[in-house]
């Protein structure tokens, strides 16, 4: 049922996102060719002859920024929207007769918005390679990427690679406990018979400040003893940056052990539809 | 097979300090079809929403087929709730497909059939159509299920006379000997031709279960009649 409920999740949410995409990629492909044909120096040079290219692409670079901006924001609503409206409106009433175990629904949500985030940043990375395609070989770039390896590893004793790897893992546990507090924060306010909203905003609130003071704890045990190393450049400072990562990524995860819970047996065994 | 199809035990809801159902208990057998009978705010949605897992009992149990509601029961209660809980972007046939996914009891033909008869397009969107007609296509739905109980809170309220019988033809010849149909309303004259027996609530408290033939022999009322006398404001 997972499975289902993941297929009709992505149905109802791609036809919001899909479009955004489709426009994002034609401004994209647009502005780069007006680049190409009208404005060849574009990056490099601050002057150039073509008046009319000039302007067209500061339309389209606006327009580019907006949407990018618009499709980051209409992502974050659409990850409460879709976890606050769908089960906790009218259309939870749907949602909860259906033979599903409540899990299965947190988890559906939270994987559908996951995805969007990905494909979110994917798009992004994707565009810039567009506009920069034609600035530089892939020559250079491999050879590039390969300095970059061995400079991290003359300055840290550290493969880049496994700090890259520990660096996405911290990004992807953050996104995952981000999602999850929002929907604990919902689910809390649900308990309350009025006001649902402002107590979810509420319970956000209270969340943040007191993972704020446990992540400022944990700041201060680790920075105690490595402070000189902190300032310091160099092998010592990658290590306590390293370690401060992982230990952030611990902590995310316990966190979002506690929210995915919160949320689940708030659904389970206080559910109350208005 | 359990001949009782629901069953309660001191079942109690509150919401807050506000008591909606108190200590109700009753069994409901298969194969029946019964008007759950009251006046706004007796506690006959929250009965049928407790049925319906879609709340959790503060106090005592309600049973389906021997469970607590849950994945098991989900998928033999067919429920009909009084809002319209469906997603306006759709299509009926995209809800249609929803439904069919997650029901395996869901029947597509019968659906589609319904829809022809009450001239609803598939092909509309729900955004498109009005609250009645809404209400209709949620009916449909709900009644293209071969469940083992159906709970339909208030399905006539918002649909035309016409329709209405259409409807109530619908649920009489619907559903199979073994499953029970739990209807709540207040609009006691339009069904009481098909309901076999009656529960009546009142402030949360079950006044009256009962069988129609029972009323008619021992008051020599209509269930309308009755109903009148035992709510009299």
């Amino acid at each position: 049922m997972l499975g289902k409920l993941i297929k009709h999740e992505t149905r109802a949410t791609s036809r919001i996102f899909l479009p955004l995409y489709g426009a994002l990629l034609i401004l994209t492909i647009f502005t780069k060719l007006v680049m190409a044909i009208g404005a060849p120096d574009f990056f490099s040079e601050a002057a150039s002859n073509n008046r009319v290219a000039e302007i067209i692409l500061g339309i389209s670079f606006t327009l580019y920024f907006i949407l990018i901006v618009g499709i980051c924001v209409m992502t974050m609503v659409m990850i409460i929207q879709r976890f606050y409206k769908n089960l906790f409106t009218d259309e939870g009433y749907l949602m909860f007769s259906l033979p599903v175990k409540t899990w299965e629904l947190v988890l559906s949500k939270l994987l559908v918005g996951m995805i969007w985030s990905a494909v979110c940043t994917v798009m992004i990375v994707l565009t810039f390679f567009i506009f920069s395609l034609g600035t530089f070989s892939m020559m250079e770039l491999s050879q590039a990427i390969r300095s970059a390896y061995s400079m991290f590893y003359l300055q840290t004793a550290m493969e880049l690679n496994l700090f890259m790897a520990e660096l996405a893992l911290f990004i992807l546990v953050n996104t995952v406990a981000s999602i999850l507090m929002i929907y604990v924060a919902i689910a809390i306010g649900q308990l309350f018979s009025q006001h649902r909203i402002v107590a979810a905003f509420g319970a956000y609130i209270v969340i943040t400040i007191a993972l704020q003071i446990i992540g400022s704890v944990f700041m201060a045990v680790l920075a105690i003893g490595n402070l000189e190393n902190l300032v310091l450049n160099g092998r010592d400072a990658m290590t306590t940056i390293h370690w401060l990562i992982n230990g952030s990524t611990v902590l995310n995860v316990l966190f979002g052990i506690a929210f995915y819970y919160g949320t689940q047996s708030i659904m389970k065994k206080c559910l109350n539809l208005e | 097979m359990m001949m009782t199809i629901l069953s309660t035990k001191n079942l109690t809801k509150s919401y807050g300090k506000k008591t909606a159902l108190s200590n109700i208990n009753m069994e409901i057998q298969r194969g029946r079809i019964i008007g759950l009978l009251g006046p706004n705010g007796s506690g006959k949605s929250t009965f049928i929403k407790l049925a319906a897992g879609l709340l959790v009992p503060t106090e005592g149990e309600i049973t389906i087929d021997g469970d607590v509601p849950g994945v098991d029961t989900k998928a033999k209660v067919s429920y009909l709730s009084e809002r319209t809980y469906l997603n306006d972007w759709m299509r009926v046939s995209e809800i249609i497909a929803f439904f069919e996914d997650f029901y395996t009891d869901f029947n597509r033909i019968k659906a589609e059939n319904m829809l022809k008869d009450l001239n609803i397009n598939p092909d509309d969107r729900l955004k498109t159509m009005s609250k009645g007609t809404k209400e209709k296509v949620q009916l449909i739905l709900v009644m293209s299920r071969q469940a083992q109980l159906y709970l339909l809170d208030e399905p006539i309220g918002g649909v035309d006379p016409a329709a209405r019988d259409y409807i109530l033809n619908t649920i009489i010849t619907n559903y199979k000997e073994d499953a029970s149909v739990i209807i709540s309303t207040h609009l006691i004259a339009d069904i009481e031709q098909i309901l076999d027996d009656i529960i009546f609530i009142n402030q949360g408290e079950l006044v009256l279960s009962s069988s129609v033939d029972e009323i008619r022999e021992t008051h020599n009322k209509s269930v309308d009649g009755l109903f009148r006398e035992v709510f009299k404001c």
